[in-house]
């Protein structure tokens, strides 16, 4: 078993190798000075024919570009707040909305239920190109162009999370639920004191993948926010050209970051939920 | 008599009211707004398909006509085809791979299980998971790091290794011997270049439903396929798999879903006309879109839901059939 | 147990530090955004959405019609010079003894080389008034000095500066009773091996004595004694007269690498740096000046804006747009404070002339925005639509020309963009006046986006005012137009009539024989466009399909002449020096080279001439090589600012008028260096104007040319070429950029021109396909 797990080990690091080495020929972008990465990158930057001389650390480590991010460029931080306010309340609509939903998908039985579930999954799966005009012509009606607002709320009913809950609520034992339900608890209560408790995993699933989403879409904000002073941060990125390139490697690192630090704690989160429906059943 | 009679009477219909409307009453918040902001705007889609590109007049089947005589059209849906068809997959079986990795550490642990825990099932369960999530915890949170980086930010770094005077190239002539100078993103290599990106970013998402998933199949079917003898194949065989269905369900829509995504690292690192290989249907749409042709978009949209729900609901109303 | 709460501990320690992290990034972004509070996100939208008028506008941005009840904002108020300035040049703006603000300026003679006299105009309770006695220009005329600057110094002095005869630089302190002392005398002599010493943009004098002399790339401080203290380095703006900079209590502001910077007048470090990208504008040139507390005005064609010490936000207090301060005909010389939250603004034209002042103050009655919008988008910023909003707004005072671009200066225009565009259109929204440029102009006449303007052309074409040959490329074949060309340019080839001969067609052009090659060299890529631009009727045909045959003639053409000229794919920096070339792509690939051609490197030189001015160089090689001659590229023009009207517009006839205004006389007649006028009378008063004070030199390794403006039989001449022209070329980017990616193997002889061929009519089959 040991050599086994030796094997194991060594196929995940294989794996997370591919994983790292693009990473980190990011990371150590960021840390070069402008010069360095124009020595080393002009090829890829599209400023001229020479070889790449990839590299893992600089050679002369500069805080030239995260200074230049994090100090000065004010329009970076409204633009990092901007995307806040468009995708924190989002998920939080998306879990009042779409949990009880997903919990009536997998829990009970009725007419429709499967056709409803089916239109779900269809509209699901459609891109965001194909709706656009519809979704600008529904948003201007409602008045919610150009604010935050046209972000915030069709998000908030996007069918995707509740596609994933729905599969995750219906792992919840169902010998629990009629227990409850025999105890005479309200249809609400074993929602809220069963359901949610036990279908935590993929809840946090749903939001989590769903807050990668929101946090790089961009089609949506090009389209909806004519006011750019309401552009979220992943539009800071195209907006810079190949001169910029350093604070280009910044600023996507940065941009990465809350996802990556938020990834880290529903991680255990995850497992945890994982874990307790698993030893319940 | 009459009077209790008709009480439980009333409470029998109330009840049977309640139960009806129970599950209405949950849909309700997020039937309303998908209503509102998905379904509507679908239908709107549905609509401008039989209508010119400015919604002003009825033009019947005409844009379906035109978009099924289309080139361009038949390229691209081929080529999406050929890309799903090897894609997702691929997708699949790496990303059920890596988190098979993942809990096979937990697997293992628990089988050379700490034998001086006393303390009882569950918490020992639950150590492990732990030291799991010590051991392998790196692993994990590489594996899904990719997807949280925007692609604008990526494809430097991509081209670092593809453009002619790249990474890979220069890795190749050494070994090899020979001068390389693909331009990978470019040249025919482009379609192998795509799954490779798209398998890099959506490995971890996927990764994270499989766990999900597996952390789901009881513990017990293990032990009590392991008393039966089975091995690390046959356990995999007869109980992972089969009680991963759902699962598979899930993480193969979301791929199909995240597919759509490529196009923009497609974008970015092939330009809007790439080779032909990969020239995909969000290409197609996307210039559709620029030259204002919508009717075309949309019926092209319309046709492919059609061919994809069609089927399934067949075959799901033939399962039932054969239920009933 | 203890082992297990260990490592419960060690989990909890790690998401503790993961919700720290998290928590501090948050927190970050909070305080970056907070310290200015409400006010910073206030004074960026105002700047977006123009609305930026006086200190306490907060109202959110959105629906136009929701605000009308927002008012104040700053108004402007022409003030009255006196006549005689009309004719002068303005040297000066400032406050002088008693705080009086005082105007300087120069009268030159004939030939705008020489001043004839200065004069000094001090401003008193509203009225303007000429010092005739100023003892400055008796001083100046005496020692035959051309007045260039005027301080006035804490000591109460006034200091001048200026020319001699031999453009040496003098600089004085007028002592009183007619007397000067010239200091800083060695200061402004050449230095070993220059032929001009330094002619300082500016000077200041400070508290204790010393002098601050700006210099182009440093501004040098030097004590009373005048040894040289230290230098404190800065951009140059490109423009001589750059002023950028200012001193107060005890630091000096200005620009350097981008941002605005504050050093230390006691240690000439930099002590504070602030980013002013938001307000940049154009060409980030600006008037800088202090607020007596510590922050900093900045002028420029955005507006006024005002930065706190230390902060990071800008508040925008006049809205460029919505004044001259965004007018791209006159030049902010010079912004003053006055005494009560007011300020003064300075104008002129080109060469200091045409001197024109404005008043700025707050007026709580005027709307904060004008009531009416009219919204004009583009993808790139386009000057001569800036100069009509301008105009047009000072003509209708209750119409707010709100002009939209995509992406501002250096930006890359995203498929997004367009995309978002669309979806506005589709909708029926979108901009009422759409610029053309780089958008797909044919789907949205296809689609019946644009409305039909063959009124206003017809009634513009009838009055002969206009150049109805450029106007007429625009018409479609049922008599519709949809777009107008705000301006034209044109490539104009220079060289012996042999060689021009060869850029008759395709095949003349890669046969061509002579003793050098064609063209000059450069990168293929820009080969490629050019040819492509050059031969478009050729290569693209009457409906703009491209033929396999004439395809792959075209690459081999491109082939051909770049063998001939050494032409790459992309050069390297040695390469630069040597064939004085660079990598930098021009999207009609035409890079002037007429000074190629007198060089002797190739047979012929061409220009995209877009003004005059792009010819000083072309002329002169003409006039040094008698045999030479101009010709343009058959009957091709480049048009800029391709003007439409969005057919659902709610202001159809003010769009209309906005389009008239682009084509009036009085927008058209201003050089803004992007092209020539499409009005006949304002083409008429180019062809007139004379600008002897103007002169180009160009020159590298050993070569060195110098041309003035070009002559009234060259101008005649040009000008009758541009009413030649009747073929506007807009090479569809996305076709070009296919062959600019299929050719590059044939071009480095990798491939055979077959195969480039097949690989770029494939992906053109599929882009005419869709």
């Amino acid at each position: 078993m040991k050599r086994g797990k030796f094997w194991i080990t060594a196929a995940l690091f294989g794996m997370c190798l591919l994983v790292w080495l693009p990473l980190l020929i990011m990371s150590a972008g960021v840390f070069m000075p402008e010069d360095e990465l124009y020595w080393r990158y002009l090829s890829p930057l599209g400023l001229g024919r020479d070889r790449v001389r990839a590299a893992l650390l600089p050679s002369y480590p500069s805080l030239e570009a995260l200074e230049e991010l994090l100090i000065r460029s004010p329009g970076f931080f409204v633009m990092f707040w901007n995307s806040c306010i468009q995708v924190l309340p989002m998920l939080l609509g998306q879990l009042m909305a779409g949990a009880p939903a997903a919990w009536a998908f997998a829990r009970f039985r009725f007419p429709g239920r499967r056709v409803l579930f089916g239109i779900y999954v269809v509209l699901m799966v459609l891109p965001f190109q194909v709706t656009q005009v519809s979704d600008y012509l529904v948003l201007d009606r409602l008045g919610f162009l150009d604010s935050h607002l046209a972000m915030i709320v069709p998000g908030i009913w996007a069918t995707l999370p509740v596609f994933i809950m729905t599969r995750s609520f219906e792992t919840v034992p169902h010998a629990l639920v009629e227990a409850a339900r025999l105890d005479g608890a309200g249809e609400w209560y074993v929602f809220v004191h069963i359901g949610l408790p036990l279908g935590y995993p993929g809840i946090v699933t749903a939001l989590m993948l769903s807050f990668v989403d929101s946090w790089n879409g961009l089609e949506q904000p090009i389209t909806f926010l004519k006011d750019k002073t309401l552009w979220p941060v992943v539009l800071y990125l195209p907006d810079i050209a190949g001169d910029k390139a350093p604070v280009a490697f910044a600023a996507a690192l940065i941009v990465c970051l809350l996802p990556a630090l938020i990834y880290l704690n529903c991680q255990e989160e995850l497992e945890m939920g994982v874990a307790a429906s698993g030893v319940k059943q | 008599m009459a009077g209790k009679e008709k009480g439980a009477g009333g409470r029998g219909r109330l009840g049977r009211l309640k139960r009806v409307l129970t599950p209405w009453l949950f849909l309700a918040p997020s039937l309303g707004g998908v209503t509102v902001f998905t379904a509507v705007p679908f239908l709107d889609v549905v609509r401008r398909s039989f209508q010119d590109a400015m919604g002003r007049r009825f033009v019947g089947l005409d844009n379906y006509r035109a978009v099924a005589d289309n080139s361009a059209f038949r390229l691209a849906a081929g080529n999406t085809a050929r890309f799903l068809l090897i894609c997702i997959p691929l997708l699949m079986v790496l990303s059920f791979g890596a988190a098979l990795l993942l809990a096979g550490g937990a697997d293992s642990s628990r089988e050379s299980g700490d034998l001086e825990d006393i303390s009882g099932e569950g918490d020992r369960d639950g150590r492990n998971r732990r030291q799991r999530g010590k051991r392998y915890g790196i692993f994990r949170t590489t594996l899904v790091l990719p997807m949280t980086i925007p692609a604008a930010g990526m494809v430097l770094v991509w081209k670092i290794f593809l453009c002619p005077d790249g990474v890979l190239n220069q890795f190749l002539t050494g070994v090899t011997g020979q001068v390389w100078e693909v331009d990978w993103a470019f040249s025919r290599w482009a379609f192998s270049v795509l799954i490779a990106t798209y398998l890099w970013k959506n490995i971890g998402y996927d990764m994270i439903l499989w766990l999900a998933g597996l952390g789901g199949i009881s513990g017990e079917l293990y032990e009590a396929a392991q008393m039966d003898g089975a091995g690390l194949w046959a356990r995999l065989r007869y109980v992972t798999i089969p009680s991963l269905r759902g699962t598979c369900g899930l993480v193969g829509i979301l791929s199909v879903v995240n597919s759509f995504r490529v196009y923009r690292e497609a974008y970015l690192l092939a330009g809007s006309y790439p080779d032909s290989s990969i020239y995909l249907l969000p290409h197609l749409f996307a210039h559709w879109f620029l030259k204002l042709d919508v009717q075309k978009m949309t019926a092209a949209a319309v046709m492919l839901t059609a061919a994809a729900v069609i089927p399934a609901a067949g075959i799901w109303i033939s399962k039932r059939g054969r239920k009933e | 147990m203890a082992g297990k709460f260990e490592k419960r501990g060690f989990c909890q320690v790690k998401r503790g530090l993961a919700w720290i992290l998290v928590g501090g990034l948050m927190a970050s972004m909070l305080g970056g955004c907070q310290k200015s509070g409400a006010d910073g996100e206030t004074s960026m939208r105002a700047e977006q959405d123009g609305q930026g008028s006086g200190t306490e506008v907060s109202q959110a941005p959105g629906d136009e019609k929701s605000k009308p009840d927002a008012m104040g904002r700053y108004g402007e108020v022409q003030v009255q010079l006196p006549e005689k300035v009309e004719d002068q040049s303005y040297v000066g703006f400032l406050r002088g003894e008693g705080g009086n603000m005082e105007l300087y300026t120069v009268e030159r003679d004939g030939d705008a080389v020489k001043v004839t006299n200065a004069f000094r105009y001090i401003y008193r309770e509203g009225a303007w008034q000429c010092d005739e006695s100023w003892e400055g220009n008796g001083i100046l005329k005496d020692k035959g000095i051309d007045l260039a600057n005027v301080a006035y110094g804490p000591d109460g002095k006034y200091y001048v500066g200026g020319t001699d005869e031999e453009y040496m630089y003098h600089l004085f302190r007028l002592d009183g009773g007619g007397s000067a002392t010239e200091l800083l005398e060695d200061v402004f002599l050449p230095k070993d091996g220059q032929s001009y010493g330094m002619h300082p943009p500016k000077f200041e004098i400070l508290e204790d004595g010393r002098l601050v002399v700006f210099d182009y790339y440093e501004v040098n401080v030097y004590d009373a004694s005048g040894k040289r203290m230290f230098s404190m380095a800065r951009d140059f703006s490109g423009n001589t007269g750059d002023r950028r900079g200012f001193c107060e209590g005890g630091e000096f502001v200005t620009v350097y690498e981008g941002e605005l910077v504050r050093y230390s007048l006691q240690t000439g470090k930099i002590v504070d740096t602030m980013n002013f990208d938001e307000i940049k504008g154009r060409w980030g040139s600006a008037e800088l000046f202090g607020d007596g507390n510590g922050g900093i005005y900045v002028a420029n064609e955005t507006g006024l804006s005002h930065g706190n010490r230390g902060g990071t936000l800008w508040e925008v207090l006049i809205d460029g747009s919505l004044t001259r301060l965004g007018m791209r005909s006159l030049n902010l010389q010079k912004f003053l404070e006055g005494d009560d939250q007011d300020f003064y603004g300075v104008f002129t034209g080109e060469w200091e002339k045409g001197i024109q002042m404005f008043h700025y103050e707050y007026d709580p009655d005027l709307a904060a925005v004008p009531p009416s919008a009219l919204t004009v988008y583009s993808l790139e910023d386009n000057s001569t639509v800036r100069q009509a909003a301008s105009l047009f707004q000072s003509s209708h005072p209750d119409v707010r020309v709100e002009v939209r671009t995509a992406v501002e200066n250096g930006g890359t225009v995203t498929e997004e963009m367009i995309s978002g565009l669309n979806t506005e259109l589709l909708s029926g929204r979108g901009a009422d006046v759409l610029l053309l440029d780089g958008l797909p102009a044919d789907a949205y006449i296809e689609k019946g986006i644009l409305m039909d303007l063959s009124d206003v052309a017809g009634e513009l074409e009838d009055s002969g005012d206009m150049l109805n040959n450029l106007l007429e490329g625009f018409r479609q074949e049922d008599g519709a137009v949809y777009q107008v060309p705000v301006r034209a340019s044109f490539p104009l080839l220079v060289g012996e009539q042999e060689a021009l001969q060869a850029y008759s067609s395709l095949d003349t052009m890669a046969g061509y024989q002579g003793e050098k090659p064609l063209m000059k060299i450069g990168i293929y890529e820009n080969l490629l466009r050019k040819i492509a631009h050059l031969r478009y009727e050729e290569l693209f045909g009457a409906e703009g399909a491209v033929d396999r045959e004439v395809l792959v003639k075209y690459l081999e053409t491109v082939k051909a002449l770049g063998d001939a000229n050494g032409s790459k794919r992309a050069f390297t920096e040695d390469e630069f020096e040597k064939y004085f070339v660079s990598n930098n792509v021009v999207s009609d690939g035409i890079i002037g080279s007429a000074t190629e051609y007198d060089r002797g490197v190739c047979d012929s030189g061409i220009e995209r001439v877009n003004g005059y001015w792009a010819l000083c160089l072309a002329a002169e090689v003409r006039y040094l090589h008698p045999e030479s001659k101009f010709m343009p590229a058959g009957k091709i023009y480049l048009p800029s600012g391709i003007a439409a009207v969005n057919k659902s517009t709610a202001n159809g006839d003010l769009a209309k008028e906005f389009i008239r205004c682009l084509l009036s006389y009085e927008v058209q007649k201003e050089d803004l260096t992007d092209g020539f006028p499409v009005n006949k009378k304002a083409l008429e008063l180019w062809v007139e104007t004379d600008r002897p004070e103007y002169s180009i030199a160009s020159g590298y390794g050993d070569y060195h040319i110098s041309g003035s403006w070009p002559d009234i039989e060259v101008r005649r001449e040009i000008a009758a070429m541009l009413e030649g022209l009747t073929v506007p070329v807009v090479v569809d980017e996305t076709i070009m950029r296919m062959i600019v990616e299929g050719s590059g193997d044939y071009l480095e002889g990798k491939a055979t021109v077959d195969q480039a061929a097949d690989g770029i009519m494939r992906k053109l089959s599929i882009y005419l396909a869709e």
